[in-house]
């Protein structure tokens, strides 16, 4: 048992750092990486909900409202498809406007689905508007 | 014949593959992917995403992500969180410093059948605590 020890300290008199080991390690790790990253890269919209005070009701009737019940859509009180939406709001060439032109309502009932919801938000940001959601007050 | 053989076996070399810089290679795509990995935050959500062609990849580094399951629940950063408001303070803590627009962005993951009183305060939790949001959605081609 001693004699053993003193030939392995013998062995590592020389001051050599031992990396026989290195690629190992560094293929253990790449194999961690390789099952711990992820490859899938996520989609999204960009909506900016500006937050501020309470406009004023005058202010609110000139501003364009869209209205979502359920599944259906009314722009300034008119039934829309999605389609009809995005032509509507790209017939009022918001992004050329200014900031406060920009602002579409949208209001929606308790029982309209995100999905809906969702592509209200993506036709708005995508015609360059930005969303004022409206508080029904109680 | 037996001659023959004998020449055959004298012209084996061994091959010598050279390995000496496998470890430099090795280490070279372990940064690599260190850098290049990015690790899930959320774990698996029991959700259905809405599906758009509006959608592309988000431009900006993303601050937070906040997401709501099929049942409601709120999670920030893959945590779960039990109201509105605290997703509110918790954005307000991540954008606190940003020094722009581009840092302020939140990433929104939403099931696509929730009710609009149950996903729209945590909206409005998000823009009252200074986030941008990017909400995600799966990609459709109408190719």
């Amino acid at each position: 048992m001693f004699k053993h020890r003193k030939r392995q300290a013998r062995k590592h008199r020389s001051g050599a750092i031992p990396t026989d080991a290195f690629a190992d390690i560094a293929f253990l790790m790449i194999i961690y990486f390789l099952v711990a990253t992820t490859l899938v890269k996520t989609k999204s919209i960009t909506a900016d909900l500006p937050t501020g005070q309470k406009q004023a009701d005058a202010q609110i009737q000139e501003t364009p409202t869209l209205t979502l019940r359920e599944e259906a859509m009314y722009f300034n009180d008119n039934l829309v498809t999605i389609e009809g939406l995005n032509a509507r709001l790209a017939a009022l060439e918001l992004a050329d406007q200014q900031p406060e032109k920009r602002i579409i309502l949208l209001e929606a009932s308790d029982a309209t689905t995100y999905d809906n919801y969702f592509h209200a938000l993506a036709a708005i940001s995508a015609n360059g508007g930005v969303v004022a959601l409206v508080e029904e007050e109680e | 014949m037996s001659r023959r053989r004998g020449n055959s076996k004298r012209k084996r070399r061994p091959v010598l593959i050279p390995i000496a810089s496998m470890g430099d290679i090795v280490f070279m795509l372990i940064i690599f992917f260190i850098l290049a990995s990015e690790f899930k935050h959320d774990r698996k959500l029991d959700l259905e995403l809405t599906q758009s062609d509006q959608v592309k990849e988000p431009q900006f580094p993303i601050a937070a992500r906040v997401a709501m399951d099929a049942q409601g629940l709120v999670y920030f950063n893959g945590d779960p969180v039990d109201s509105a408001k605290a997703v509110e303070y918790a954005v307000r803590a991540k954008v606190l410093n940003a020094q722009s627009d581009e840092q302020r962005r939140v990433e929104f993951t939403c099931d696509r059948f929730l009710r609009k009183d149950q996903f729209e305060p945590v909206l409005k939790a998000i823009a009252e605590g200074g986030g941008i949001i990017e909400a995600v959605a799966k990609e459709i081609n109408n190719d």
